[in-house]
């Protein structure tokens, strides 16, 4: 994908159209701040290849049923969404400066204070049939959309072919004298879904791997003790995908027991890895792309053994962790060793007492000790007698 | 500050040895009139009340109260290591953390300092009402520490009777039984001596024997010492000293205890 900014791009949009009407009146005001421009321009980087007759038109998304803008090209027919970008942290104020790169004087440049970019990125039209296909409510979008019938008429238009070419993918075709009859086809989708998940999981962004995968897998660290050596041997008998990564540090288990290192109880194997990669992947795109309920169905209808591997791992992994938040809670309040210091906690408080006594008992004299084995029944208290003064 | 020298040590000295045994911690309230103690036993029965008058000591400086509390076994350690010849100055701060206690003994120009620390002692003062007791009995220190002494042997308790014909200390207990009467006695040649006896009423209690001794620990203090008594309440022993100062110890009756 091309980097282009929005304005000079070869598509011209509504919102290129606000950011050179501003680079003009920046201009003319050399020295002065412009006044701020009631509807700001915003920032995109459009496809290179987009054609000028490329249109931003409002679509249903076909997750959410809410409109939403898409970047359609009709030209070549290709469909981009558009992905903001917008900094973390909102308290921090950021925007943009924009300059040519051409050697064109520092005033043709301009500044735009919110710092979003928008991103157009290819996306495959197919999603926005699969409502109208495969959810039984929907009537076929082209009529209740203006903004799509009007992409559909469009002079050499090709988004219907490339639609056409995309319902090919999940439909059963029949051909019935000259009219083409298509009929979805639940498996057909699901192939072509999980295919695309396949090919997301082979490049997964660093960020989702460290969070999704990573930390998803990640065993909880523990000292070696007889029970995790045990269930690393298990793992590894059960996993269908024995890797030579995995059994390396785990053949131990046999051999006699070695200093305690503090290592992850077991470790997911490759292809372990690859499956969580996998299912990442398609979460990510049923929930993302799919309507609700169509998501659904297909995550039911994938075969169960898929990721079966995987699953007796995470089971694994989850009664480890379990094990360890127990051994971690037994340490803060029932463990041998914290037992052994409220022990210690107490002949300390005894001792302190038996000192404190002694200390007491030598500053006490005879005669008082003595005083203290008085019989004093029958005798009343001197305060029965005198009254406390004020 | 407090600035309070005694001619003599001999007298802080029995003072405090003779309250360390009833009680273990107190004040000494300290104000320009003297320095005052009220402190009860652990039962709560027995009260001693000390009274250093400030003509007692040459010179005698107190701007403003100061209370001096002291655990009294310290205090008697310390006094252990004055000479009862020795000349005695006790110095405290307005807001002390120590007691100082020099000890000046003139013939050997010998002079010894300690500070003894203080603590906060939460104490209740009861007010005691100036009494017309039913009889006043007063006589040889002496001889009432003898007669306790010597009914110990018998019980633990003895019964004061006051009547015209004199005054009588009776004990009964598992081995027998024995008593010793007073009568009133006058000594010229040696007033301290005499046995007084000023009766407005005859008047008989019962007193627990083991805090009548532990009272007398007091006799060195004065030659004479004061009973006295009225039905249904305590007992005042005093002790009389120099400069109109006293040390004065309450006892409650047993009542109801006849076996």
């Amino acid at each position: 994908m091309a980097r282009t900014r929005s304005k000079g791009g070869a598509a011209s949009t509504s919102a290129d159209k606000t950011t050179s009407t501003t680079a003009k009146s920046a201009s003319t005001s050399a020295y002065t701040l412009p006044a701020e421009s009631s509807n700001p321009p915003k920032l995109f980087v459009l496809p290179k290849d987009a054609s000028s007759s490329a249109r931003i038109i409002t679509l249903e998304n076909p997750r959410y049923g809410k409109p939403t803008r898409y970047l359609v090209c009709p030209e070549n027919g290709s469909f981009y969404e558009f992905t903001k970008i917008a900094p973390p942290n909102k308290s921090t104020p950021r925007s943009w400066l924009l300059s040519s790169t051409e050697k064109a004087s520092i005033l043709e440049s301009q500044t735009i204070q919110s710092p979003e970019l928008y991103l157009a990125t290819p996306y495959d039209p197919l999603f926005l049939l699969l409502p109208a296909l495969f959810t039984s409510s929907s009537n076929l979008i082209p009529n209740t959309d203006r903004h799509f019938s009007e992409i559909l008429t469009l002079p050499n238009s090709q988004v219907e072919k490339a639609l056409e070419s995309r319902l090919v993918s999940v439909c059963d075709c029949v051909e019935l004298s000259d009219d083409k009859m298509y009929r979805p086809n639940d498996s057909k989708l699901s192939s072509v879904i999980l295919s695309k998940a396949r090919k997301m999981a082979e490049n997964l962004p660093p960020s989702m791997e460290e969070k999704f995968i990573k930390k998803a897998l990640e065993a909880p660290v523990m000292g070696i003790d007889s029970v995790s050596s045990e269930t690393q041997s298990t793992t590894n008998s059960t996993s269908t995908a024995p890797s030579a990564i995995s059994t390396a540090p785990t053949t131990p288990s046999t051999s006699p027991p070695s200093e305690p290192t503090f290592a992850p109880a077991i470790t997911a194997s490759p292809a372990i890895v690859s499956l969580q990669r996998l299912r990442t992947s398609l979460n990510f795109i049923l929930s993302s792309y799919l309507p609700p309920s169509l998501s659904k169905a297909l995550q039911s209808s994938l075969p169960s053994d898929t990721f079966a591997p995987l699953e007796e791992y995470l089971s694994q992994l989850s009664k480890l962790r379990a094990e360890a938040a127990a051994s971690r809670s037994n340490d803060i309040n029932g463990g041998k060793r914290a037992r052994d210091e409220e022990d210690d906690e107490r002949l300390e408080k005894k001792r302190k007492m038996e000192q404190e006594d002694k200390v007491k008992k030598a500053n006490t004299s005879r005669g008082v000790k003595q005083l203290a084995k008085v019989d004093t029944k029958g005798m009343m208290k001197l305060s029965a007698f005198f009254k406390k003064k004020a | 500050m407090l600035e309070a020298r005694l001619a003599t040590a001999s007298l802080f000295k029995k003072t405090v040895d003779a309250i360390k045994d009833l009680v273990q911690d107190c004040n000494f309230d300290c104000n320009d009139s003297g320095i005052a103690l009220q402190a009860m036993d652990n039962s709560h029965v027995a009260l001693v009340s000390m009274m250093l008058k400030a003509e007692s000591f040459s010179p005698f400086r107190c701007d403003r109260n100061i209370a001096l509390g002291v655990n009294l076994t310290s205090l008697t350690k310390v006094l252990r290591a004055a000479g009862s010849e020795d000349v005695l100055t006790l110095k405290a701060e307005d807001a002390p953390d120590v007691l100082n206690l020099v000890f000046e003994n003139s013939d050997s120009d010998r002079i010894s300092e300690y500070d003894l620390k203080l603590m906060d002692i939460d104490q209740e003062h009861l007010g005691i009402p100036d009494t017309e007791y039913a009889a006043t009995i007063t006589m040889p220190s002496a001889e009432f520490k003898r007669i306790t002494t010597d009914l110990m042997a018998m019980s633990e308790s003895v019964t004061i009777e006051a009547s015209k014909d004199g005054v009588k200390f009776s004990s009964t207990g598992d081995i027998g039984n024995g008593s010793i009467t007073l009568r009133q006695h006058t000594n010229v040649e040696k007033p301290s001596e005499a046995i007084d006896i000023e009766l407005s009423e005859p008047v008989a209690l019962t007193f627990s024997l083991k805090y009548l001794t532990n009272f007398c620990k007091a006799q060195p203090l004065s030659a004479q010492v004061k009973l006295c008594l009225s039905a249904e309440v305590p007992l005042m022993v005093e002790y009389a000293l120099e400069g109109n100062s006293y040390l004065r110890f309450y006892l409650a009756p047993k009542i109801g205890d006849e076996e």
